[in-house]
């Protein structure tokens, strides 16, 4: 039935590539796609793809139309019916037509976008016109004109349902037609786009037929009369009456007599014969008039559900709520266990809810819920809509709206924080003290708060403060219009109660006024008023007029600027709320560290998880970008409240966000806390220490990436990767989760920190390296600790509460001091010691053993061998090693890897003492593997206090060196050890080892000890290995069976299958959007005699068409 | 301040007083029972929260409780600034069958403690006294002897009824604190009363509304008032603080 010709139009593609949808999509700026979604209330798979100047010519086939229309619109002669001139727009499944003067199209500014929040006569945001989806036309056809414009005549599938099945009357087959007032090429592609989408649409069209099989409206238009409508019951099957909401069975609330059904139900069936129902529904002034007079009750779930747009997620996905309650059926959670305390108290007055029936009802539509978004689970006061809702729909409907009101209407209003909620508090305070200073001035006067009485007003949208058919009627207008509506009621209320409430002191004289205030809203509002029709008026009538035409100036970008403005006050006071609980909730143990390192913690805590946070983000972003920020731009602007997939995700005043901490934040948050957690160099990968850990940084260190894009952030210094941080995280993070809980890091630093006792600190140390908890610590261990305390000390004690080596953490800071270095020789000698004193007197492993061998310490051998293979023994220990000595000495430690030729005398240096130590070795039994042996904790502790230095260490030093809130560290990117900050670019050729290169000066040597000092360990280990090499072989040569070669290896394997933990792959949080309501203030259409009277013209207009009927 | 003249009709002045809880644990019921002298098994979750008086009668003067009942939930729980700002006095209650609530009311208590008013009188109520197999009269007192509690508390533990926080641990944390301690029920009525007469005591005159005084310490309350990092619902609140020098 396409008559365009695609010969024009593949030829204009040609030449206009980015005519494509697909281009398009990613050239047009950032915010049209949310933009046009609010709008049209389209679900978030539409994008616009194609928009063009039109004009929709309506035929008037029962009335004509006499009503008042807005300034735009044109009125043709009778005969054509009306004409609106708007703009078409185009999505991947819809047609939408609106009278607003909005652009999404991609060259359009943004500016023009989004002034569409501009008043909306009354019409609602989305103006006059149609949100059409593309499955429900049926035909479109090109007309002939005259001046060779293109006119296109739409037929829809309205009413299809009935018409598959007699010959509907003339009225049923919609037909409208849109004349295209765009350039010739433009008109072509839009018709190309449309085609497009109109094949795609045909599969959707069962979806069509049975989602508008449940709106009311297909029954309603199905037969005139009761005869017909039996007549449509046979030949079409439609058996009975939709699902129109509990009120079907337990009667709808009100007096269906004073709310004048029958005469709306009248007016609505002529109104939806003649414009379409549902789906293909045409917005026309009288629309939004019917609305503002209230839904009746058969129609008003459907036109809830038609106006916020949820029926269009349902066509999507029409077996969602089945699917899921399904797919879910039996599981448990929290959100299930607090609905259920809360069924039998929803709405209890009305009866619906007292049965099993409603109930059950209202169980599935919140469980449903709750999984789909498990985010928001279940907030009270969520109860109380949805039982509202379900007076008037079907569970799914529900299911679907509540959807929409939670993602957009409601922003963040029931998250766990309800930041939406507090957030639009402060937004309606402003507006109160804006329109109304002097009852602000006395409300702050009094010190009466006015959330106290407005917060459950947004929270349960006025249902359970006003009079159920009250509040319904706000709701209805709600749905329509957005949530300024909620704005305008609530000024509108302390408007109407102003003087009053100028007379009250304290907050319980406030609620209580508004409360009979609420009570009375049936009552007329100029009860001694001589006008008769004046008398007439409701105080609910009065309210609609004060909130739709006094603030009409309210509008959604007011509420959205408001919002943009308090948002950051607000979170704050959520998150130091949040704050303030959490770290009175820590438990007994954080007793142990200040108030101030406790808020430094928590600070730090979650700064880098919610740093962390950003940065994937700001990765996923550099992959999918403009379409995110073209999502998260339009949600901020709209809502004025960031979508949940911005930047600002994992703040915690917006609700869930991680609060465990992996091990990569762990690292991180170490390296903000203690200068040891600092990784080296980069470049320093091949010092034997770091060699394993080297495989695990290859992975990720940035070098690859944009400095922007690196894992810890640009600028950040790089945390460092070793077996203690490692068994740190391991200890800290006790229930085994997936990560470390705030609760977990304080506890464990208040047991490192929090404690002065050397005792506990040695014992705490021990149990790191105790890892069957059977209170010994094998060879392995002893030489982890070795490297442990080599890797904590390797940028000086550190600790500023250590005496004689006070100096020593300023002056690294500072620069350098050759004293320092002392102090750091003196610490290796003192470790080397250590590890000969452990080996000493450590215990042999297997008592069986004990006979076999000569373990009864051969102490002077093992003296012997240490001595060639540590610096600075205890003999050396004191001394002052000056820089001239040093390269010598540590040419003897230099790694084995190939030295640079300036040193060709340390290869064999090296291999000379090696071979004259493994020779030693092997007789060495402290180092034989066929020898385990052990350390006890008094064992450790001896050997500890037998040192001054370590005993230093355990003191102070240790626990000092993690930095809270008294000494904030301040080492990032000014470590000692910078060659990662102050990049060479001939690295390649600096030599290592006892070199010195001369640029580095000083500071390079003291680096240079202190990698050398790694070394050592590494040194120790790499001949202990040897050492159990050649044990080895001569057990093979002697033939001896079981050694513990499995058990090294088993270790190592472990070591190098220990790689940092990564980034979980993070649900993206789908923005969170508000549907953005359309206000159009000052010359509000609504008539006095609409709101005040419109019942009785609602008579009188009857009258005309029934007359007009027969 | 108040007016000391004693003359008949006797003084009246009124309260603030807020409950606190984990959800569902009969605050609204407690105070439905105060107010009404009723009990209701489902009564609508409160929203926020509700809003009641009640007068109580003392010898010597007439005190109108301002009863804010707030929503349980814990998501609701960042909105309670906003309803014990300026409360004389507390109500923090937990389920005597259910030991997470009383960790979630201590968690009220040291709120309260460190930022409501200075002075406010915090009593501690172990709800749904009704499911516990004890004789009512045995836990009735808080103030009474210690031996008597403690055979309640064990009798209970031995009954094997549904009891999981015992006599004893309570009053202990209330003592620690300073916290007045009653355990309740507020389906029968046992103690209920007695709870919001003995805060209606415990509060000094000074302390009235219309005649708040700065420094004026609740009963009992070991004070530490570190009310200076005060959540701020509404900024505007900041300057109509009633005189908390802290």
């Amino acid at each position: 039935m396409f008559t365009f010709s695609s010969l024009v139009q593949k030829a204009q593609s040609l030449i206009d590539p980015s005519a494509s949808p697909s281009t398009r999509n990613s050239d047009g700026s950032p915010s049209k796609a949310a933009l046009f979604r609010l709008q049209f209330r389209l679900p978030d798979s539409q994008t616009p793809q194609h928009e063009i100047t039109a004009e929709l010519s309506l035929s008037a086939p029962h009335s004509s139309r006499a009503s008042a229309q807005g300034p735009k619109e044109k009125q043709k002669p009778q005969e054509r019916g009306t004409t609106y001139v708007g703009k078409l727009h185009l999505s991947e499944s819809f047609l939408c037509f609106s009278t607003q003067p909005t652009s999404f199209h991609h060259s359009a500014s943004t500016q023009a976008s989004s002034a569409f929040t501009g008043q909306t006569q009354g019409a609602g945001p989305a103006g006059n016109g149609f949100t059409l989806p593309l499955c429900a036309i049926r035909r479109v056809e090109r007309l002939q004109t005259p001046n060779s414009l293109f006119a296109l005549a739409i037929t829809t599938w309205n009413g299809f349902t009935a018409l598959s099945g007699k010959q509907g009357n003339s009225s049923d087959a919609q037909r409208f037609t849109v004349q295209l007032a765009g350039s010739r090429q433009a008109s072509e592609r839009f018709c190309d786009g449309m085609k497009k989408g109109l094949r795609d649409g045909v599969k959707e069209v069962e979806n069509l037929k049975a989602v508008i099989g449940e709106c009311y409206s297909e029954y309603l238009l199905s037969g005139a009369n009761k005869a017909e409508r039996e007549n449509a019951l046979l030949v079409n099957g439609v058996k009975e009456p939709p699902d129109a909401g509990l009120g079907m069975v337990f009667r709808y609330p009100g007096d269906a007599k004073k709310l004048r059904e029958q005469s709306k139900m009248r007016l609505w069936r002529e109104y939806l014969r003649d414009n379409g129902r549902n789906a293909t529904l045409i917005r026309q002034p009288t629309f939004h008039k019917l609305i503002r007079v209230g839904l009746p009750n058969r129609l008003r779930g459907e036109t809830w559900e038609l106006t916020s747009g949820s029926l269009y997620i349902r066509l999507q996905k029409p077996r969602l709520f089945t699917d899921t309650l399904s797919r879910y059926s039996g599981r448990e959670s929290l959100a299930i266990d607090e609905i259920e305390k809360d069924l039998n108290r929803s709405l209890p007055e009305y009866p619906g809810f007292q049965s099993e029936e409603g109930i059950g009802r209202l169980r599935r539509v919140l469980t449903a819920y709750s999984w789909i978004n498990e985010e928001v689970g279940y907030c009270q006061a969520m109860n109380i809509v949805v039982a509202a809702l379900l007076i008037y729909m079907s569970e799914t409907q529900a299911f679907f709206l509540l959807s929409v009101l939670c993602d957009r209407l409601l922003p963040g209003y029931y998250s766990t924080t309800m930041y939406g909620t507090l957030l639009d508090q402060r937004v309606f305070e402003s507006l109160v003290e804006k329109t109304m200073p002097i009852l602000w001035e006395h409300l702050v006067k009094s010190d009466v708060q006015l959330s106290v009485v407005s917060l459950p007003w947004f929270l349960s949208l006025y249902i359970n403060s006003m009079p159920l058919i009250f509040a319904f009627r706000v709701l209805d207008v709600f749905f329509l219009e957005g949530p300024k509506v909620l704005f305008q009621v609530g000024l509108a209320i302390l408007r109407i109660n102003g003087e009053d409430l100028l007379d009250i002191t304290d907050d319980g004289a406030f609620i209580s006024i508004l409360k009979t205030y609420f009570s009375r809203l049936e009552e007329s509002a100029h009860p001694k008023s001589e006008n008769e029709k004046f008398r007439a008026v409701t105080k609910f009538q009065e309210l609609m007029v004060v909130a739709f035409k006094e603030f009409a100036g309210i509008t959604q970008s007011t509420i959205s600027e408001q919002r943009a403005k308090h948002k950051d006050v607000v979170l704050d006071n959520i998150e130091s709320f949040a704050r303030r609980t959490s770290i009175r909730n820590l438990g007994p143990e954080s007793k142990r560290l200040s108030m101030d390192d406790l808020g430094f913690l928590y600070d730090r805590f979650y700064g880098i998880l919610y740093e962390r946070e950003q940065r994937i983000q700001v990765m996923r972003e550099d992959i999918d970008r403009r379409a995110k920020a073209r999502n998260d731009n339009a949600t901020e602007l709209v809502t004025g409240i960031p979508g949940n997939s911005s930047i600002e995700i994992g703040r915690v005043g917006l609700g869930p966000s991680p609060t465990l901490m992996n091990y990569d934040s762990f690292r991180e948050f170490l390296a903000g806390i203690t200068r040891w957690a600092i990784t080296d160099a980069p470049t320093s990968h091949k010092d034997s220490m770091s060699e394993r850990a080297s495989s695990v940084y290859s992975g990720h260190s940035g070098r690859g990436r944009s400095p922007s894009l690196s894992p810890w952030g640009a600028g950040n210094s790089e945390p460092a990767d070793h077996d203690f941080m490692q068994r740190l995280y391991g200890k800290w993070n006790k229930d085994d989760n997936d990560g470390l809980s705030l609760q977990d890091v304080v506890t464990g630093l208040a047991r490192v920190k929090g404690t002065t006792d050397i005792m506990t600190s040695i014992s705490y140390f021990f149990d790191l390296y105790d890892d069957d908890h059977d209170g010994k610590v094998d060879r392995e261990g002893i030489l982890r600790i070795s490297e442990a305390l080599l890797f904590l000390t390797r940028r000086g004690l550190g600790g500023s509460s250590v005496p004689s080596s006070i100096s020593i953490a300023s002056t690294l800071d500072d620069g350098v001091d050759p004293k320092s270095s002392s102090a750091d020789e003196r610490f290796l000698g003192s470790i080397s010691a250590f590890i000969r004193r452990c080996f000493e007197y450590a215990d042999p492993d297997h008592p069986q053993n004990q006979s076999n061998n000569l373990t009864s310490s051969p102490n002077t051998e093992l003296n012997i061998s240490m001595d060639h293979f540590t610096i600075g023994d205890s003999d050396s220990e004191g001394d002052l090693l000056d820089l001239g000595i040093k390269p010598t000495l540590l040419q003897q430690f230099s790694p084995s890897n190939p030295s640079p030729p300036a040193l060709p005398r340390r290869t064999s240096s090296l291999s000379h003492t090696q071979s004259k130590s493994i020779s030693k070795r092997s007789a060495n039994i402290a180092l034989d593997p066929s020898n385990p042996l052990h350390i006890t904790l008094p064992t450790f502790r001896m050997v500890i206090l037998a040192d001054e230095l370590l005993q230093q260490f355990f003191e102070s030093a240790f626990p000092a060196s993690f930095h809270l809130s008294d000494h904030p560290a301040h080492s990032h990117s000014q470590t000692p050890l910078t060659t990662f900050s102050s990049p060479t670019p001939t690295v390649p050729a600096a030599p290592r080892g006892g070199i010195v290169p001369p640029v580095k000066g000083l500071r390079g040597v003291l680096d240079n000890i202190v990698s050398d000092g790694m070394r050592v360990a590494g040194e120790v280990r790499k001949r202990v290995d040897e050492a159990q090499r050649e044990m080895e072989r001569s057990a093979l040569q002697r033939s001896e069976t079981d050694l513990d070669d499995e058990e090294e290896k088993g270790a190592y394997g472990v070591e190098a299958d220990r790689r940092s933990v990564r980034e979980g792959d993070r649900e993206l949080l789908e923005g969170e959007e508000a549907v953005v309501g359309v206000g159009r203030g000052g010359s509000l259409q609504v008539e006095e005699d609409l709101l005040g009277g419109m019942d009785a013209e609602a008579d009188s207009a009857e009258k005309g068409r029934i007359e007009f009927e027969r | 301040m108040a007016d000391t003249a004693a003359a008949p009709p006797k003084p009246s002045s009124s309260v603030k007083l807020v409950l606190l809880g984990e959800a569902a644990v009969g605050k609204s019921s407690l105070v439905l029972r105060f107010v009404n002298n009723d009990f209701q098994e489902n009564k609508e979750p409160t929203i926020g929260a509700a809003f009641l008086t009640q007068k109580s009668h003392l010898p010597h003067r007439t005190i109108k409780f301002e009863i804010w009942d707030t929503a349980g939930q814990e998501r609701f729980a960042s909105l309670a600034p906003m309803y014990y700002r300026n409360a004389q006095s507390a109500l923090v209650v937990y389920d005597l069958t259910k030991p997470t609530s009383l960790v979630k009311a201590k968690h009220w208590v040291a709120e309260l403690q460190r930022q409501a008013s200075p002075g406010i009188v915090i009593a501690l109520v172990g709800n749904k006294l009704d499911l516990t197999n004890e004789d009512a009269t045995v836990s009735r007192e808080a103030n009474s002897g210690e031996g008597a509690d403690a055979v309640g508390g064990e009798v209970a533990e031995e009954g094997g009824d549904a009891r999981k926080i015992s006599t004893k641990e309570g009053r202990e944390y209330a003592e620690e604190e300073g916290l007045l301690f009653f355990e309740t029920s507020a389906k029968t009525g046992v103690s209920v009363q007695e709870v919001f007469t003995a805060i209606a005591n415990a509060i000094p005159e000074t302390q009235m509304k219309g005649a708040k005084g700065p420094g004026a310490t609740g009963a009992g309350t070991g004070q530490t008032a570190l009310g200076s990092e005060r959540v701020n619902l509404n900024q505007r609140a900041e300057g109509a603080k009633e005189g908390c020098a802290c």
